[in-house]
């Protein structure tokens, strides 16, 4: 028989599975919708059931924190599957959101606290006011750095992005004013987390009320999956439609043959710079998604490796040009680098057979397993595993208009 | 290579007439004459900003010392980086590794050498030389397996540029997270605790013996390089092949061939930019990745593929970083370097001494 | 034996196929040009014979070797050199630093005197052997390209459009040239948009339209046959 957490639980899982069932299921839309219905509502139920709760609870983290860079991998794509970007200062765009939602929605420290904790304002917006400044925020840097670099060759961008990244790392880390420096920025609010506490929130309708009370505060997650889904959701329609309209045809056509003389060069440059801010927006509203989700930042969790790096392998994994490809992607690079924790533990008394150093290092063997994956993707699959539905011209030799 | 027009007119359009006065500003703007104007006046406001923050003229005397030395530093991974670049066409994210692997390579020889004596005044003893010059040859190794196994299936198959770039940025991490695994996360020092005075120079000046050396090798390295491009065939080969592989391959040169000498030149050199980096400050594994956007400042800046200009590069870069730590916090050292380069890409994206393919 | 042979050669990049079953041959010491519309894949012929791109169907013979997947150097060894019409001088390096490049595999005791042989048919270019190429006239260029690609005394020399781009004048100066060395031995094919007068110093030449053989003949034959005469030089 199902206890009222696991129906509370069942409730909460249902619309994330719907829309994964909308993402996955084959056919036409209202055949979809419907059998998304039923299969959300089957596997919702069926979870709580199969899975004990600590393992749900981990796979509803897993998802959301993968959902998370599935945000980031969409909006990577939108640069650089859609326009031919090289932007290697993912980590940028998304600790510029990060922080900017944090200081947004944050209280500004006073009394005892302010001796510990310096931030530059905190006006105690809404979350969503937080989302939305953090987008437009990144959107902004992205603007300012397209203007000097996207007129230039593909590798030098690659290489402005990557310094731009960083430059903005040593900033969050040595500003104290600004963001705390190098201590973390904590107590940023998560959005409804009243829904979970002891009284609930005063607002909520007594039913509601009651039938969530069974959930504590470590239950969260199941609804802040929910607020990523929406997004997540969110952004792939709009990126879907976008890359349907002129606008995303014209940019892709611009990708294909950018020699092409035929094109205005004037217009050219506008469309590359439009679609390089659109990705950074997205890029600052995943760093906003992530900050609420975790509570406390600090620049080190903007590092290359799992602020950039990790991104690209997802996105070459998933297959750049490709929406869908790119949550695929996220989805599956985390699980590899979830799971390799795992097993890592578990191959601890091999390592120290090796090396009595090499358990306590036993966490780059992760990096080494990404880097591995990203080597091969480049090395056998550069199309990743599912294609762009066109032609992923990039990896064409361009040397077919000659005599 | 080539020092010849250094000076000379970037670009001059056929039809200078079609231009309206803006435009003809703005083509003035992005001249060379007109970056390197731009890059002296950036060092003398540094200075003066130094000045207005408090700092006598000897304290900018040292810093501006300090930055030659630096600049040695960023040069000799520098040259590797834009051979690399030039003979490759590609950026090579995993060129700072190849740094840090110079300077923990040296530092396990040296653990297996019996330990020296200090050379007074210097810091350091044989035992590090000698690490130094065996860690090469292994270093030169390691880039020509990452060549092989990486970078050549791609050559072969003539992938394009952004392939090549996200295969060197996997074999920037593949590498450093070997460095984590066989020598962990911890600081390491050449020589822990060794006492490193500072000679007393006239005018003032506060300098260690150590960093003079740094600056010397850096400046016997550099001239070996442009003998060795300038004098001997593979060195010629290197250059033909950086100015237009087609051709060398049409000419008969076998370019594989060049290219694994270019990365054994280039690790070699890296190598040594490492231990001098290591025993200025300390061991790292993040050191290479560190070195890596002064680096690519200074190839930018020098224009891609001109070793001359890397040289000339890191020295304003290094001089530009340290002198800036007189009015800005020493922590945007990579910064500073990262804004030069922009300000390079703006106004003449071919930098001091590249070439347009005429 | 023909020095080369290129035997029903079908060829191109990706999925464009730009040559269909092609075939030509060039004797000893024969001057032979390929003349064409644009498009037509005179290029491609080249850099197919020169192992730039291998054929997908049909095989290179040269001197009865099948030379069709070897690599340039290997067939730079072997005795053919090649110029090709754009970017055929290294700009950074000096014009005796270019002709030594020509002569990469070469012993090193055998390159001054052969720079002295380019030089005597080119006295221009020992004035100004120290200047950096990049630096020069067009036609001075061309006469680096081809110094380069004798360095070897190569038995065939592939050229692509060596008048294009120049003035009149040079264009005269340079055939003459051409002329003069393949008087001294080497065999030549070249590619040309000059038809008429390439053709009219040539021992024979080939028609190539949309990839394929349309004519072939003497050089004389195919000046003065009207069909030609209409469709590629122009009436």
């Amino acid at each position: 028989m199902m206890q009222q957490i696991d129906l509370a639980r069942t409730a909460l899982l249902f619309l994330p599975l719907f829309l994964l069932g909308l993402l996955a299921l084959p056919g036409r839309a209202t055949r979809r919708a419907i059998l998304a219905l039923i299969a959300a509502a089957v596997a919702a139920f069926a979870l709580p059931l199969i899975l004990d709760r600590g393992t749900l609870t981990y796979l509803v983290s897993f998802s959301t924190m993968a959902g998370i860079y599935a945000i980031l991998a969409l909006g990577l794509n939108s640069q650089w599957g859609l326009a031919g970007h090289v932007n290697f200062g993912v980590a940028g765009f998304f600790s510029v959101g990060a922080f900017t939602s944090a200081l947004f929605t944050t209280t500004m420290p006073e009394g005892a606290l302010a001796a510990y904790s310096q931030q530059a304002f905190g006006l105690q917006w809404p979350f969503l006011a937080g989302v939305v400044m953090a987008g437009i925020l990144a959107a902004i840097v992205g603007f300012l750095i397209s203007i000097p670099v996207l007129r230039l060759r593909t590798d030098f961008l690659a290489i402005a992005t990557l310094g731009i990244a960083e430059v903005i790392r040593f900033i969050f880390q040595n500003e104290r004013w600004l963001a705390n420096g190098p201590q973390p920025m904590r107590g940023i609010p998560r959005p409804l987390d009243c829904l979970f506490k002891d009284p609930a929130c005063s607002w909520l309708p007594t039913g509601v009320a009651d039938f969530l009370a069974p959930l504590s505060p470590r239950d969260y997650v199941f609804f802040y999956l929910i607020v990523v889904s929406l997004i997540l959701a969110l952004v792939f329609i709009a990126l879907e439609r976008i890359s349907r309209s002129p606008w995303g045809r014209m940019l892709r056509a611009i990708r294909d043959e950018e020699n092409s003389a035929a094109m205005n060069g004037k217009n050219v440059t506008r469309r590359r710079i439009e679609s390089f801010v659109v990705g950074s927006f997205i890029m600052g509203v995943a760093g906003a998604v992530y900050a609420h989700y975790v509570v406390s930042i600090d620049y080190s969790h903007f590092n290359p490796l799992f602020a950039t790096f990790i991104i690209w392998v997802m996105l070459m994994l998933g297959g750049s040009g490709n929406n869908k490809g790119a949550i695929l992607g996220a989805f599956a690079v985390w699980g590899v680098w979830s799971g390799a924790a795992f097993m890592i533990d578990s191959a601890s008394p091999a390592l120290q057979l090796i090396s009595d150093d090499l358990p306590s290092r036993g966490a780059y063997l992760r990096w080494m397993l990404v880097a591995l994956l990203l080597g091969l993707i480049v090395l056998y699959r550069p199309q990743g595993l599912i294609k762009e539905r066109k032609r992923v011209s990039d990896f064409m030799p361009d040397d077919t208009n000659k005599d | 290579m080539s020092i010849h027009d250094a000076t000379g007119d970037a670009d001059a359009p056929r039809h200078a007439d079609d231009r309206t006065t803006g435009e003809r500003i703005l083509a003035g703007l992005r001249s060379r004459t007109a970056l390197a104007v731009a890059l002296a006046v950036t060092l003398v406001v540094f200075w003066g900003l130094g000045y207005r923050q408090g700092a006598s003229g000897s304290d900018l005397l040292s810093l501006t010392i300090w930055g030659v030395m630096l600049g040695g530093i960023i040069a000799l991974g520098a040259i590797g980086l834009t051979l690399v670049y030039g003979v490759l066409k590609f950026p090579n994210f995993a060129h700072g590794e190849l740094v840090s692997f110079g300077a923990y390579g040296t530092f396990t020889i040296m653990a297996l050498l019996p330990a020296s004596a200090a050379l007074r005044p210097f810091s350091f003893g044989w035992d590090l030389l000698v690490g130094m010059v065996v860690t090469m040859p292994l270093v030169a190794l390691v880039a020509l397996v990452v060549d092989r196994v990486l970078f050549r299936p791609l050559r072969v198959r003539d992938a394009s540029l952004v392939l090549f770039a996200m295969a060197s940025l996997a074999a920037s991490f593949f590498l450093r997270s070997v460095i984590y695994l066989v020598w962990g996360s911890d600081f390491l020092f050449f020589y822990p605790g060794r006492s490193n005075p500072v000679l007393s120079l006239p005018l003032d000046i506060r300098i260690q013996a150590d960093q003079l050396f740094v600056f010397v090798l850096a400046a016997i390295l550099v001239a070996l390089t442009w003998i060795l491009l300038s004098r001997t065939r593979m060195g010629k080969a290197m250059r033909a092949t950086a100015n237009n592989p087609d051709l060398a391959q049409v000419r008969g040169i076998n370019t594989e061939r060049v290219i694994a000498a270019t990365w054994a030149l280039g690790a070699s050199l890296a190598v040594a930019g490492g231990v001098m980096y290591g025993l200025a400050s300390q061991l790292r594994p993040e050191m290479g990745w560190f070195l890596l956007l002064p680096m690519f400042a200074a190839v930018i800046m020098g224009g891609i593929g001109s070793p001359a200009g890397a040289i000339v590069g890191a020295i304003i870069i290094g001089i530009a970083q340290q002198v800036s730590s007189s009015f800005i916090n020493p922590a945007y050292g990579p910064g500073v370097s990262f804004i030069l380069m922009v300000v390079v890409l703006v106004l003449q994206p071919m930098g001091l001494f590249g070439q347009k393919d005429d | 034996m023909a020095l080369l042979e290129v035997r029903n050669v079908t060829a191109g990049y990706g999925d464009t196929e730009i040559l269909r079953d092609v075939s030509l041959e060039v004797g000893e010491g024969e001057m032979v040009t390929i003349i064409g519309p644009n498009g037509a894949g005179k290029s491609t012929v080249m850099k197919t014979v020169f192992g730039l791109l291998h054929p997908r169907e049909g095989s290179v013979h040269f001197e009865g070797e099948d030379i069709s997947r070897l690599q340039p150097y290997q067939i730079v060894e072997r005795g053919m050199c090649y110029v090709p019409q754009v970017a055929n001088i290294f700009t950074d390096l000096t014009v005796s630093e270019n002709l030594e490049m020509g002569a990469f595999l070469a012993k090193r005791s055998e390159i001054e005197a052969r720079k002295e042989a380019i030089y005597a048919y080119f006295p221009r270019l020992k004035e100004r052997r120290n200047q950096r190429a990049g630096k020069m006239s067009g036609g001075e260029r061309q006469m680096v390209a081809m110094g380069s690609a004798l360095m070897l005394n190569p038995k065939l020399v592939l050229m692509d459009e060596p008048s294009a781009g120049l003035s009149p004048k040079m264009v005269g100066v340079i055939f003459e040239q051409i002329a003069k060395i393949n008087k001294a031995g080497p065999a030549i094919l070249i590619v040309e948009q000059n038809a008429q007068l390439s053709l009219r110093m040539s021992d024979r030449g080939y028609v190539l339209a949309s990839g394929r053989n349309r004519f072939e003949g003497t050089g004389e034959g195919l000046l003065n046959d009207p069909e030609v005469g209409r469709l590629y030089l122009g009436g």
